[in-house]
């Protein structure tokens, strides 16, 4: 093998892929037998087909490892099967709290949970309709105001009858 | 007689390990040679190989059945070889000649001798040759390893690309004319 400097062959345009395809063997039928006649007179076409047969192949790199090679992968990706295996995909993980049965049984403590809050722990912490002691006074202090003058205005009241009844008397 | 892939990947579904691991021992060497391919480098393959295998075996369950099970496979390598490639893109690449030095040496039984001269030239054509090959477009890559390096048949190639076959020929015939070019000097 040695680097030539040989003008590379030019094809006719319509028939280039063809030749690429009937170089790898797949190009069957009237197409194949089309393209054969054409390269009978057709010298660039013919010299572009030579020249994929010759360049081509020397493109692949081969490696054929050894059986110890193959022996090693083997195990190697056995171990690693293993180790999927044991893990599993993290979605698995989450997946599994999504479960219908783990799900219902999630609710259902979570309503229990809820409802034991709220009948035991009432009067521990301070809510919007439970005021503090302070607010309550400050609440009910106008309220015990407003009794006096409702007192005041039972003397009054009395006075009214006494009034009256004074001047049934003198009557 | 030998189970189909079918029949194994129903077995392996169901959670039969034997089966799985009778399909790595029946793909493994079409799988570490499409890596190789890619990356024309032993390990790199091995472990590109290997990591299709995992990855069939975590997803087998989304495997419906619509293709085979080989260009199910063959697709999830070509892909893992894709993305190595893009990443091989992006990071540095020092370690380069002496990753081609080490696959010029004969991997197995010893061959001709070779002399001096015509190892410092088979040397420098694999450099041009992978050169040429990481200048083409990634789909122009694929198709040219997977017709040329592998023999898969266009359809084959097709369903591995999940693209018509006159996209795999468009893309073939531009990769060999790519490379028709680049390697003008040795035709």
């Amino acid at each position: 093998m040695a680097v030539q400097n040989n003008p590379l062959s030019t094809p006719c345009k319509t028939f280039e892929e063809d030749l690429v395809l009937f170089h790898y063997g797949d190009l069957r039928g009237e197409e194949r037998e089309a393209l054969q006649s054409h390269m009978n007179g057709c010298a660039g076409c013919a010299g572009f087909l030579k020249e994929l047969g010759k360049l081509l192949p020397l493109t692949i790199k081969t490696d054929e490892p050894g059986q110890t090679f193959w022996n090693d992968y083997s195990r190697e990706l056995r171990h690693k099967l293993d180790a999927a295996a044991e893990k599993g995909p993290w979605w698995e993980s989450v997946a599994i709290i999504f479960q219908p049965r783990l799900l219902s049984a999630a609710a259902g403590a979570t309503v229990v949970v809820i409802a034991l809050a709220l009948t035991l722990g009432r009067g521990l912490w301070p809510t919007k309709d439970a005021p503090h002691d302070d607010a309550a006074m400050m609440e009910a202090l106008p309220v015990a105001e407003n009794l006096e003058f409702f007192r005041a205005m039972d003397v009054l009241d009395d006075l009214d009858l006494l009034e009256s009844m004074g001047s049934q008397g003198a009557a | 007689m030998n189970p189909r892939d079918e029949e194994l990947v129903a077995s392996a579904k169901n959670g039969d390990r034997g089966a799985f691991e009778e399909l790595v021992e029946r793909h493994k060497h079409k799988a570490y040679h499409i890596a190789f391919g890619f990356a024309r480098d032993r390990e790199e393959a091995k472990d590109l190989s290997q990591e299709a295998f995992l990855k069939a075996f975590t997803n087998l369950k989304n495997f419906d059945g619509r293709s085979s099970f080989y260009t199910w496979f063959y697709r999830i390598v070509v892909n893992l070889c894709l993305d190595y490639k893009r990443r091989q893109k992006r990071a540095p690449a020092d370690e380069f000649d002496e990753t081609v030095e080490r696959q010029v040496e004969p991997s197995h039984e010893p061959r001709m001798p070779i002399s001096p001269d015509q190892h410092v030239f088979a040397g420098q054509f694999s450099r041009k040759v992978d050169v040429a090959l990481e200048a083409l477009p990634a789909k122009q890559r694929t198709a040219f390893i997977l017709k040329n390096h592998q023999g898969l048949s266009i359809k084959e190639i097709a369903e591995t690309m999940q693209t018509a076959e006159g996209t795999v020929k468009v893309h073939l015939h531009r990769a060999v004319t790519s490379l028709r070019q680049r390697l003008a000097e040795f035709a």
